[in-house]
């Protein structure tokens, strides 16, 4: 035990000098979470649509100011010609013409919407709206009142949006990076410079060696998701539905999963080179298969059961459980179980593999 | 042929020197059992070129050595010198024949014979970032032992670079780190692999006195080179190898009397080192 607690602290003055290491394996994960954080806010702000008046009567004159009273709506107005630029050039989402036959005849009259055909997505989201204004203007001016009236009423159930998914999947995402390169990288380091076997002429047993390595990378694995969970909470202001003590404790699993994943990889890789292929060989399919970015739900349907079944997305699955949806230990089964299978496996697989001598060598 | 024994012998020069030993008795300090003894030893090695053979990098080397000896095992390149040390120090699998230091057996209490040795091996590089005090400290720390590292530092003569990291030590000052790193439990057996190669004649002879120094309080020394000259001002026996085997053994008179009978003209003056380090000094250059 002294041994343990001995390479423990060895370990953790090592990592504590190594700055860049730090700074890098901090750097990503806020980087990523500050763009998107950003992304994210632009994501509600009305869409921009450019607005040629050609009637210039006041039943357009109605139309538009219908138009503006539109949350989901930036009008600019201005020519035709000069608008369809922005279109061109993204800066208007679509540009709404309105012709000079536009008043209340009996005939009705064509409306004209310029766009660029590949904002598909966004253009079912507003045409819709759009026809709604226009409806809205007709009727008041056939002075008809609606059969039908739809209130929304929000249950405030959580506040789901992009950065709430986005932050548990970047814990869970550094929880890999940090344990598998802070076990198995580390170890093939140490081999090829020969200091595991230096440390094996001393009386120094395996165990503690190990024991020494797990504890010191946890350590600093939680210090460091401890500083992306302030950022993420205090900063960018992301609600934490959950426990926070069962967000530590998934961590915790997360971490020892990863890392004996990492004393695999580290057994198997004889050379530096050889852990970096196999280190993203393992951590990159996870990364777009495991919920980080997206949900799984949008992968292709046969994919999706294995994807729910790869370490990552078990724990990222329980994080973001937790924080978006305040998931409880019972709620949590399924995940929790997935963890301790992956962990074992990875256990028993780095037990296995781990030939001491030929760690030495 | 008899007047050859009044001929000065060729390593007269080197006996004159200050760094002279004489090669005398193979047996001072005369104990029953040898402290390091090897019977037999082999280790196999699958040939990289061919799939499913095997050579034997060690093949059946037998040796004892005794306490308070200087020990060289001799050999070119590829010879099994370091297999041999490293069988012996437990760090290699012994495949086939047994080893014992202090009586004890290799394979079945490694961990009590790794309390008893000091090693210093051929690769010698460290964790970065931690400096060449807390690396001592640590050592200590790994034999269970809590002492100020300063001490055995001023001994390797490397107190001035207690805050160093030891990836900017000089080739002789990190070997001394690493005879010191090997030296925190004061081990009855010190094995040093290699320990001058690469170094300058300064650096050299500097390691010499200190691998000297230690042999005189009483540490027996177990060192592999393939220096001749090394092993002619070090050791008090020799084992030289090729081939995975010993090929020949004993002090360095009786392995010249014995292969290299006939000396050579006597040299009317010294060799190039002597000339180096006339010209450039003794005293050590980092």
């Amino acid at each position: 035990m002294n041994q343990t607690l001995l390479m423990a602290r060895t370990f953790l003055r090592i990592f504590s000098r190594d700055r860049q290491a730090i700074f890098f394996s901090l750097f990503f994960p806020l980087i990523f979470m500050s763009v998107f954080g950003f992304v994210g806010r632009a994501e509600s702000e009305p869409t921009a649509i450019g607005l040629s008046d050609e009637a210039r009567n006041e039943l357009s004159a109605e139309f538009i100011a219908a138009l503006e009273a539109n949350p989901l709506f930036r009008i600019t107005q201005g020519e035709e010609a000069e608008l369809r630029e922005q279109v061109i050039s993204g800066d208007l989402t679509l540009l709404l013409v309105i012709p000079a036959d536009f008043h209340d005849t009996a005939a009705s009259s064509e409306l004209r919407v310029v766009v660029d055909a590949s904002q598909v997505r966004e253009l079912g989201l507003l045409m819709p709206v759009l026809e709604q204004a226009l409806v809205e203007v007709e009727r008041d001016l056939r002075g008809l009142e609606p059969l039908f009236t739809l209130t929304v009423e929000d249950v405030q159930a959580r506040a789901q949006n992009y950065l709430a998914f986005l932050v548990p999947g970047m814990l869970a995402f550094t929880v890999m990076q940090i344990s598998i390169a802070g076990s198995g990288y580390n170890i093939v380091e140490y081999r090829r410079k020969g200091i595991l076997k230096r440390l094996f002429v001393t009386p120094l047993e395996p165990s503690s060696f190990i024991g020494g390595l797990v504890l010191s990378r946890a350590t600093v694995c939680l210090i460091q998701l401890s500083l992306l969970l302030l950022y993420a909470l205090f900063v960018l202001k992301v609600p934490l539905a959950g426990s926070l003590a069962l967000l530590y404790l998934v961590i915790i699993l997360g971490t020892s999963m990863f890392l004996s994943l990492g004393f695999c990889l580290g057994s198997l890789a004889k050379t530096q080179q050889a852990i970096m292929a196999l280190g993203n060989l393992v951590t990159f399919p996870q990364m777009f298969l495991s919920g980080i970015f997206y949900p799984i739900d949008i992968l292709p349907d046969w994919i999706q059961p294995l994807a729910q079944l790869l370490p990552l997305s078990f724990l990222a699955d329980a994080l973001r459980g937790i924080v978006v949806d305040a998931a409880t230990l019972t709620t949590l089964g399924p995940e929790l179980l997935g963890l301790l299978v992956w962990t074992a496996l990875f256990l028993l697989a780095s037990i296995r593999m781990f030939v001491w001598k030929e760690v030495a060598a | 042929m008899v007047g050859r024994r009044d001929q000065p012998h060729p390593c007269s020069a080197l006996l004159d020197s200050p760094y002279c030993k004489r090669f005398v008795s193979t047996n001072r300090h005369s104990q029953p059992m040898p402290i390091v003894e090897a019977q037999g030893l082999r280790k196999r090695y699958p040939l990289p070129e061919r799939k499913g053979e095997f050579f034997n990098a060690v093949d059946g080397v037998s040796l004892a050595i005794e306490a308070g000896e200087i020990f060289g095992l001799l050999g070119p390149n590829g010879a099994g010198k370091t297999t041999t040390l490293e069988m012996l120090e437990g760090l290699t699998d012994i495949d086939e024949g047994s080893a014992f230091i202090a009586g004890l057996d290799v394979a079945r209490e490694p961990y009590k014979v790794k309390r008893l040795i000091g090693v210093q091996l051929q690769a010698n590089e460290y964790f970065d970032h931690l400096t060449v005090e807390e690396l001592l400290k640590l050592f200590y720390g790994l034999y269970g032992r809590r002492e100020d590292p300063r001490a055995l530092l001023e001994r390797v003569n490397l107190l001035d670079k207690a805050k160093a990291k030891p990836a900017r030590l000089s080739g002789g000052q990190k070997q001394r780190f690493s005879i010191a790193c090997a030296l925190v439990n004061t081990p009855q057996v010190l094995f040093l692999d290699e320990p001058t190669t690469g170094l300058d004649p300064q650096a050299k002879r500097r390691l010499w006195e200190l691998v000297r120094e230690l042999n005189r309080g009483g540490m027996t020394i177990v060192l592999t080179t393939h220096n001749m000259e090394e092993a002619e001002f070090l050791c008090d026996r020799l084992a030289i190898m090729d081939k995975g085997r010993i090929i020949a053994a004993g002090t360095p008179l009786e392995l010249i009397e014995r292969h290299a009978p006939e000396p050579p003209v006597r040299p009317a003056h010294g060799n190039l080192e002597d000339v180096f380090l006339r010209l450039t000094g003794h005293e050590l250059r980092e």
